[in-house]
């Protein structure tokens, strides 16, 4: 067993951590504990981010003693068996709490369900499992789908007609986002979806279909998006020598830059809304206050990361040439989450 | 008619066939633009399509599995090494090359020295040539030099140039396959690996270098394909395995091997990228859409070898 020691240092800034946390009511002590994030995929650049982010938060944290270790493994494989297995090695070495964005919301549920019964913390994130002992920090994907529409409605108060650029088909998370845009529409009616294809949130896989339904599509006023797939959409548009509509962005870097560049040539404005790959620490520091006794609902909700026209600038310079605009949550974030949720 | 007797020839009238009925949809006021952009789309289906073919023709279990990880990691690695430079451009597209070239040696080593099947071997390197891309850029997506973007998006008498590049190298493999005594070996092996060898053909290095010019491609193919989407992206490759395998298939050459022809890869990449287009523009849903791009697929492969049967026959 490797117990670290206790040093005074340590102590004192676990300490003044938690007492920065507006003084918690710290039941028990987390330094002994061991928490592993296990991810299902690393093969793009938010889940780069991701992985980025809880090194950057979970290293000074076990520095400092908060906690004794925060492990991160990856299966190879976007699968969910393999995952599974991850999970069932996890138990056996021990951890004290499991952070999770899961290949699926049900077809791991045994393997948490299992890391329940060993008496492990199970928090999943962004890719949520449905068993019902893990917690939840979820996206509210219809939502981010909905003020998409409601940002249109408000700059084109007349309307107009839409394209709808969808995400992987059969993913859970494309059927939500699309389900909250047509909601939008709904609310908005003086705009029409007149177009719609899948991007898989891939850059070139958009511009690709774009480029296929542009020359068959009327005047279009706005793109309504899932993120990753604006910049293509806005080259298809580009290339065919179409007039710029209003394309939502999805805070990627190359987006952002685009939107830089067309807004000091011309004063091009949109918005950007996507989630952060830094939830991933959100969960972490969730873990942490479950392990510290803290009563924490089992289901949270994830707050949107967007970015106007007035926060582009300072965005994008924090964002990484070819990353996503990210946040990195603090203890003190995390609180305010589950607090908000109560 | 002698040219529906082409094994080629139902690619192209499916392409045609649907072509048409999408500019229907606006009267024809499409025509010119879904043109253009199936040219362009096109052209990066026919690249890794054409490498495919001289594989698949090698004969039964010949396939590279490794096309989507090599073109990743080629358009990664040559636009860091470019980072938007120039005068770079030249240097950057012969390390796209040369990793393919890389990538294509290894996949014979594999398949000749440990004896794996080259679906196993190829699906195997992929895996690491994979790895290697995540790990050289962490996805980050740099620019492309803004002359070979310009290039790359940009046509010639209202001709993309991708389909330009992709219509001479269409050229160069008809040569090779047709009229060169090495795509004669390549078709020889694939129809019968053993009698090829009993006539004095030197199998092994026929074999490498098919596999060697097919990764080469899919290295090139990378490189465009990140300079026209303004950059590499670790994803980016995910499309072109199947569409690889795919246009060789539905255009005409027999997927046991031995028997490949060229031009129906220009007919195949034309007609998949326009069957989206017009399910697209008839808003279909992605449920039906696939379905439908399904059995419009398997009609055409019938309707080719049933045709190709019937010519034997009179």
């Amino acid at each position: 067993m490797t117990r670290p020691t206790l040093s005074a240092a340590a102590l004192g800034s676990a300490l003044a951590a938690a007492l920065s946390a507006a003084a918690l009511p710290a039941l028990a002590d987390t330094s002994d504990k061991r928490i592993a994030l296990s991810n299902n995929y690393a093969g793009n650049s938010w889940r780069q981010a991701m992985l980025t982010s809880w090194e950057t938060v979970t290293k000074p944290a076990v520095e400092a003693g908060i906690v004794a270790a925060a492990d991160a493994f990856t299966t190879g494989e976007n699968s969910a068996t393999e995952q599974a297995a991850q999970i069932q090695n996890l138990i056996l070495e021990g951890y004290d709490a499991i952070v999770l964005n899961a290949a699926s919301p049900t077809a791991i549920n045994g393997a948490v369900k299992e890391a329940c019964d060993a008496g492990i913390i199970v928090v999943s994130f962004d890719g949520i499992v449905t068993e019902p002992c893990a917690w939840r920090i979820a996206v509210d994907f219809r939502e981010m789908g909905r003020v998409q529409v409601e940002y249109l409605a408000g700059r084109l108060p007349e309307g107009g007609n839409l394209l709808e650029i969808r995400g992987l088909a059969g993913v859970f998370v494309d059927d939500e986002i699309s389900a909250g845009i047509h909601a939008g529409v709904e609310q908005f009616p003086q705009f029409k979806i007149v177009g719609s294809v899948h991007g898989d949130w891939a850059q070139d896989v958009a511009q690709r279909a774009v480029a296929g339904i542009l020359p068959s599509l009327p005047e279009i006023a706005g793109v309504v998006t899932q993120g990753g797939d604006g910049y293509g959409a806005a080259q298809a548009f580009a290339a065919a020598g179409r007039p710029m509509p209003i394309i939502v962005m999805g805070n990627r870097q190359d987006e952002l830059q685009w939107w830089k560049e067309q807004k000091d040539a011309n004063g091009y404005e949109t918005m950007s809304v996507s989630i952060a790959p830094g939830v991933s620490t959100l969960a972490f520091w969730v873990a942490q206050q479950i392990l510290d006794g803290r009563e924490v609902p089992k289901d949270l909700v994830v707050p949107f990361l967007t970015i106007t026209q007035d926060t582009l600038e300072a965005n994008l310079e924090t964002t990484p040439v070819g990353g996503v605009a990210n946040v990195e949550y603090t203890l003190e974030d995390a609180v305010a989450v589950i607090e908000g949720a109560n | 008619m002698t040219l529906l007797r082409k094994p080629w020839a139902w690619a192209w009238i499916a392409a045609v066939a649907v072509y048409a009925v999408t500019i229907a949809a606006t009267a024809g006021a499409s025509a010119a633009g879904l043109a253009q952009a199936a040219f362009t789309f096109a052209a990066f289906s026919v690249i890794v399509g054409l490498g495919q073919m001289f594989v698949i023709t090698l004969g039964p279990g010949n396939v590279d599995l490794s096309i989507p990880a090599t073109m990743t990691l080629a358009g990664t690695v040559a636009l860091k090494f470019m980072d938007g430079a120039d005068d770079r451009a030249v240097a950057g597209l012969a390390v796209a090359l040369g990793i393919g070239a890389g990538v294509g040696l290894l996949n014979y080593a594999l398949i000749k020295a440990l004896r794996i099947p080259p679906i196993i071997a190829t699906l195997a390197l992929s895996f690491i040539v994979q790895s290697t891309a995540i790990w050289t850029n962490r996805g980050i997506r740099i620019k492309p030099p803004e002359s070979l973007a310009a290039f790359s998006t940009g046509n010639l008498w209202g001709i993309p140039n991708l389909a330009i590049v992709a219509g001479l190298l269409t050229l160069a493999a008809w040569v090779l396959l047709e009229r060169s005594a090495w795509g004669r070996r390549v078709t020889a092996i694939g129809q019968s690996p053993a009698a090829a060898r009993r006539a004095g053909i030197a199998v092994d290095g026929v074999r490498l270098s098919t596999y060697v010019l097919c990764a080469t491609l899919a290295g090139l193919c990378g490189f465009l394909l990140s300079c026209f989407s303004g950059g590499a992206a670790l994803n980016m490759g995910a499309e072109y395995l199947l569409i690889s395998i795919a246009v060789v298939v539905i255009g005409g050459s027999s997927v046991a091997g031995g028997n490949s022809n060229v031009p129906g890869i220009w007919g195949a990449a034309l007609f998949l990228f326009l069957v989206v287009s017009m399910l697209n523009t008839y808003g279909f849903g992605a449920g039906p859409r696939m379905i439908l791009t399904g059995i419009i697929i398997i009609a055409v492969i019938l309707a080719a070898s049933l045709r190709g049967r019937g010519a034997e026959g009179g």
